[in-house]
Order: C-alpha cells, then structure tokens, then sequence
C-alpha cells in the first residue's frame, strides 16, 4: 500500500478486543501512513482515552459494547470530542454495506473531512474481512471434525446394534441420510439418540 | 434444527415465506416477549420464518436496522424518534408494530452513594437526592456519575425528568455517561459509575451482589410508561406488510403467555437460558414478580397491556428530547412521530382478537419551563 498524503497525519484509535484482529488493522494502517496512537481493549473509561489521545478517527468492531458510550460522548456532552458514526453523513452505499458485512464501525471527531476518513475504513474492512475469512476457515475445519466424530459414533453404534460390519454400516447410515433427505451428519444424530 | 419445524407448519400457511425475517434484540428482561415468541412456536404458528440474533448494544441493533441488515428489531422507545429525525447522521424511517412493555427500570445507587443519603424508602424521593447532592457539592464533592444505557432511551429521559423534578440540572450537578447493559455491575463495581437507570435484570442483579441498591422504579417516576418497542424497516414493512402483521400477531400473542402468572417461572428460565446465563433465577424473576430487593413495586413490568403503539405517550419523549436540546430546531413533531402507526397492531390484533388495552396512565405533567 503506497503513503496516502491524505491519511499520513490522521490519529486513529482502535477499540477491538480481539487482539489478533487489533494487530492486523494496525499494521495496514500504519502501511497507509497513518498513527495508531492507542488500542484499547474492553476499555472502562473510553471518554477519557479519547480525549487524552487526541484521536481524529476511532475504528471498532460493529458489534462492540464500546461504541455505545462514544454515541453518548456525542449525545451528552458538549464539551468533549464529539465522534460521529461514519455509517452516517455522506459514506457512500458500498462502503457502508461493505463495513456492516465485515462488521466494522468507525467514528470521526467532529470536524474532519470524510473524504480523509474514507482510505482508513478501507483498510479496516479489508482487514477485518480477511480476519473473518479466517476464522470462517477455522470453524468450517472444526464443523467438518465434528460431523466427521458424529458418523463413526453413528457407524460404531449401528455396528453394534445389528453385529454390522463397518462398511455395512456406514452404507446404512448413507441410506438411511438419502431415503430421508438429511445430512449425513444429522442421520449419525438421528442413529446416536435412538440409543 | 429448523427443518424439524417446517412440515407442519408449511400447512398453515396462508402464502409462501417470501424471506426469513431478521429480528434483533438487546438481551435485557423487556426482550422476553422476543424470545418467548420463538422458544414457544409462535412465529412458526404465523407461518413466519424468523431469524432472532442477539446484538451486545444499540448502535449496533440501529445501524442493522438503518441499513438493512435486520428487518426489525427490540428497540428503545426514543431510538425510531432519534432516526426519524436523522439524529447523529443516522437517518431512517421505521414503523412501530408494538409497544414490548411497560416500566421495568430501575433507578440503583452504589452503596457508597445510597449510604450518604441515609435511611430512605423505595421510591426515593427526588428532593432527597437533590439535597445530598447539595451537600455533597458543599464539600467539594465532585458531581456523581450515573450511567444509561443509550442516549435516545426511556431511562435518560425519565430520570432527567426525575431529576428536573427537584431543582437538579442533569447536565451540570451531575455526569450522565452511556454504559451498555452487560457492563453496568462491573463498572459499578469497579466504583467507575455511582449508579444506573437501566431496564431488567441488571437493578436485581446489582442488588444481589450486594454491590447496589434500588432507589427508585421507572415506574415510580411515570406509573405504567411505555419501554421499548419492536419495530419493522419502512422498506421492509411495506414490501411484505403480511410478515410484519405475522411477526406483531406473534409477539401479542407472546405478551398474553407472558401475562399468566403460571408461565412466570418458564419465562424466567428462557431467558436465563437464553440472555442471561451467568445470573441467578431469583435476580431475573424480581422483575415478573414486580418486586425490587424483596419489596413490591407500585408499577411493575407488564407486557400486555403495553403493546398497542400510542403517539401521544411516544410525544412525551418527543418533548423531553427538545427540552434537553437533543433535536434540532427544524424537525416537525408529525415528521419524528410518523412511525407510531396503529395499522399493523390493528391488523394483527384483530387475527388474535385481541381487544384494545385501556390507557394505564398519562405521562408526567411538563414542566412549566418547558412549555413553548
């Protein structure tokens, strides 16, 4: 990623308590120049890391507690920072869906030109997304583990109960799947609370 | 296993499901009504496909539902006033199918806090906690910090009414900040807060820790108020107004299961199973029972009796927001309360034969101050 003149002197702060996924976004922000003064993970008093980092752009997770207390930073008090949601105010249609879809939110403080903003949600989503591909992989990779457990219990459980051999009663198991149109997973489950 | 469902009621269908409805909530007692819904069959009885998923906080609840990733959602009473008015750059049209409930707040003080003001009895009078806040300013004390959950909610409003009620400027003698739910004991705990108004469980549960007492209900402050609503997308509503009629008839009929005393102690192990799994019975049962640290409330929770959306109650919010300066000059009254619609709720009462509740109460009176 080449310097961005336009991001290289915005002070960004990431809230994200998954630290591996912090880490990431750091480093594709410090790539597109711009300073991560601080990440705060599961902060107590966000209000006051705001302030005393001097942050121009917060970038959290859609879904994070935390971005609940900057919406009544803005609300109810005059006096601080006041970040606005980047969903709002002129983001274009795309990168919101694109944002909301990889679960990023970002705040601005009050003030900054969205324009400047824009590079800096680009990298987060594309970070996060690809955070979420992977963890995506990893649960598909334990799913398949797990169906693949249930269908030899499912196996060991028919060839005990009608003195089967193994291949006969995985074909059973696969008979049984087909005729009913379930999952070959949900079959072995059908077969295991049969008892 | 959704598919287990299908069969059957595919034969009660009326139309074919055009899509799953995606429904979100905030886990908080008031969300019963929800989860009650689905743990009984209720939707599926409608011939209804919903997707129920559980948000950790309302920025995110309102910024699916602004920009469609749900369809309709658990929301605070103020939040459709909030994005009809565009507030904070978030803009959208929503359309309030039922009200989920009424009180079910409630107003809890660390125990330092609750000690200084001495012996009182539930409800607190707001004059008691002027005075000690007063005195506590008389020595150098700096403002105590209270926290709610959202800032367009019922808890903000309500409690600022309270407080106005005795004399206190809610943004000068003291420090209102947002908390999300989940995370008020601890920041109580951690002595980071001096109390909270925020819905069920989390008063009880304060209370059971011992790390907090109730001070006073929402209820205590307007007996019988509104608290959150569900509410549809307008795109969505209008595109398929016959899921939106479907869902409401669903969550009306959950509200009648929900209001037999006999069903309180399966009510409460669903949500303890589903929202609440590191909290004790007893803490989310104080709530059905209309009870706070054991002594009865004036105006406990209900569910049925608050369901039919009415814009006047909703107008009580409305005022409170201009009183505070939370809503710009040009935004029209009719314009913030379009979403209080009584169609859906007519639409879907009437399959349920479900007859109109009578109106439990009026709001607070206005403050002289704040009229015109």
């Amino acid at each position: 990623m080449t310097l961005d003149q336009g991001t290289a002197t915005l002070r960004v702060l990431l809230v994200d308590s998954d630290l591996d996924r912090a880490a990431a976004v750091e480093e594709g922000l410090a790539a597109a120049g711009c300073t991560v003064v601080a990440i705060a993970a599961g902060v107590e008093e966000l209000t006051r890391r705001v302030r005393d980092t001097g942050a121009e752009v917060i970038v959290c997770g859609l879904d994070d507690p935390s971005r609940d207390e900057l919406e009544g930073m803005r609300a109810l008090h005059r006096d601080e920072p006041r970040p606005v949601v980047l969903f709002a105010e002129k983001a274009a249609p795309e990168q919101i869906e694109a944002a909301l879809e990889a679960g990023v939110a970002a705040y601005v403080v009050e003030g900054l030109a969205p324009s400047r903003v824009r590079p800096v949600i680009e990298v987060a989503i594309r970070r996060f997304r690809a955070h979420q591909a992977l963890r995506r992989q990893l649960a598909l990779a334990q799913s398949d583990l797990e169906e693949r457990k249930l269908v030899d219990r499912a196996t060991g459980a028919l060839m005990q109960r009608h003195r089967l051999s193994e291949p006969e009663a995985y074909r059973r198991l696969r008979r049984m799947a087909m005729d009913q149109g379930l999952r070959l997973a949900a079959a072995a489950t059908m077969v295991l609370e049969k008892k | 296993m959704p598919g287990v469902l299908e069969s059957p009621s595919r034969l009660a269908l009326k139309r074919p499901v055009l899509r799953t409805l995606r429904l979100g909530f905030v886990p908080l007692t008031d969300a019963a009504p929800l989860l009650v819904a689905e743990e009984l069959g209720l939707f599926d009885a409608v011939g209804l496909r919903v997707a129920l998923s559980a948000c950790t906080g309302w920025a995110a609840v309102r910024d699916r539902l602004a920009f469609g990733a749900l369809d309709a959602a658990h929301l605070q009473g103020p939040m459709p006033l909030a994005l009809a008015a565009g507030l904070d750059g978030v803009q959208a049209q929503l359309i309030v199918g039922a009200g989920l409930g009424a009180n079910g707040s409630t107003l809890t003080l660390s125990q330092p806090l609750a000690a200084a003001l001495g012996r009182f009895t539930l409800p607190l009078a707001a004059g008691a906690f002027a005075a000690l806040l007063r005195r506590r300013a008389d020595a150098g004390q700096p403002p105590p910090t209270l926290a709610v959950a959202f800032p367009y909610s019922t808890h903000n409003y309500l409690l600022r009414h309270w407080l106005a009620s005795a004399g206190l400027d809610p943004d000068r003698d003291l420090r209102l900040v947002v908390v999300p739910p989940p995370l008020l004991t601890q920041r109580l705990q951690a002595g980071l807060i001096d109390g909270f108004c925020a819905a069920e469980p989390w008063g009880s549960h304060a209370a059971a820790l011992g790390i907090g007492t109730i001070a006073l209900s929402s209820g205590d402050i307007w007996p019988n108020h509104p608290e959150k609503v569900l509410a549809f997308a307008a795109d969505y509503a209008a595109q398929d107004p016959e899921s939106a009629i479907a869902c409401t008839a669903a969550i009306i009929a959950a509200t009648r299961w929900l209001e037999e005393p006999a069903n309180q102690a399966a009510a409460v192990a669903m949500l303890r199973r589903r929202a609440f799994p590191g909290l004790a019975a007893a803490e989310i049962a104080a709530a059905f029972e209309g009870m706070a640290q054991g002594l009865p409330l004036a105006a406990p929770l209900r569910f049925r009796t608050a369901t039919l959306p009415r814009r006047d109650q909703a107008a009580w919010f409305l005022r409170q927001m201009r009183r505070w300066g939370h809503l710009p000059a040009g935004v029209s009254d009719s314009a913030a309360l379009a979403p209080w619609r009584q169609d859906i709720w007519r639409a879907a009462a009437t399959r349920l034969r479900e007859v109109e509740p009578p109106i439990a109460s009026q709001p607070p009176a206005d403050p002289p101050e704040a009229v015109g």
